[in-house]
């Protein structure tokens, strides 16, 4: 997320209103790394019911770059105001 | 396990929809840490290799006792049959013993190098198993020779496959 230069909060509902953003924002972000991840990771046949090792750890990577990469996305986006 | 993605029923029939037959429905539930780290046991190379070198082992055993028990005494006439009970029991336990640990070594060797090979790769593919019966193969094979390793290495790489489709199969 951008950094915020916070200008003093006055009332309760901006805060709220800011806290239902951040929670619909974190929702949303976990909603599409486990579809990313499950559909990038996971065989369409499903020979078994349990995770095996490849997938385990295809999916471990998958999180950590996700990651890594709506951090440095955020980054970029928020450094760079003035448009490119 | 997995998380469950939804947890809605499949709609009832229309005809008898009086009264709600269906279970109630529960909330998602994420595993707990514990979960997680009591499946992750299963996931360290070590302790699968571990695991697959005391089975190998106790294959090993048994058929080194099965074999051993064919095996006949070279001066079977001159022995009394006590005579040749005990021999036949020490050439079963000595070649049980034997067995057990090139068994043993296979297991673990076979196992270490498929699930190195598996993570590394972060797929499940029948490629880990080839690599690992030939590391398996060549490993057995190497004293004598670059030339056996190699055939050691083919010849397992092929079992192991075999073995694979043959097991998946029958699931």
């Amino acid at each position: 997320m951008a950094s915020n230069s916070a200008p003093p909060m006055l009332d309760k509902e901006q805060i709220m209103g800011m806290m239902e953003k951040e929670m619909e924002y974190r929702v949303e972000m976990f909603n599409k790394l486990t579809q990313t991840c499950f559909d990038k990771c996971i065989e369409k046949r499903h020979k078994e019911s349990e995770l095996n090792m490849g997938e385990n750890s295809c999916i471990d990577r998958c999180v950590s770059k996700y990651w890594q990469v709506t951090n440095l996305v955020g980054q970029l986006l928020g450094s760079n105001r003035p448009p490119m | 396990m997995a998380s469950s993605p939804d947890s809605s029923e499949p709609t009832p029939s229309p005809s008898n929809s009086t009264q709600a037959e269906k279970p109630p429905i529960e909330p998602i539930r994420l595993p707990t840490v514990e979960e997680i780290k009591g499946q992750d046991i299963w996931n360290n190379c070590a302790v699968r290799s571990v695991v697959s070198g005391v089975m190998g082992g106790g294959l090993g055993l048994f058929m080194g006792l099965f074999l051993g028990a064919l095996d006949n005494p070279l001066m079977q006439e001159e022995m009394s049959a006590k005579q040749q009970f005990i021999y036949t029991a020490k050439q079963m336990g000595r070649r049980s013993f034997s067995s057990a640990k090139t068994f043993a070594v296979m297991g673990v060797i076979f196992s270490a190098a498929e699930c190195v090979a598996e993570k590394a790769r972060a797929k499940h593919d029948t490629t880990n198993t080839v690599v690992a019966g030939c590391v398996t193969g060549g490993a057995l094979s190497a004293k004598g020779g670059p030339k056996a390793a190699c055939m050691g290495c083919a010849g397992f790489a092929t079992f192991s496959v075999l073995i694979e489709k043959f097991l998946d199969r029958h699931d």
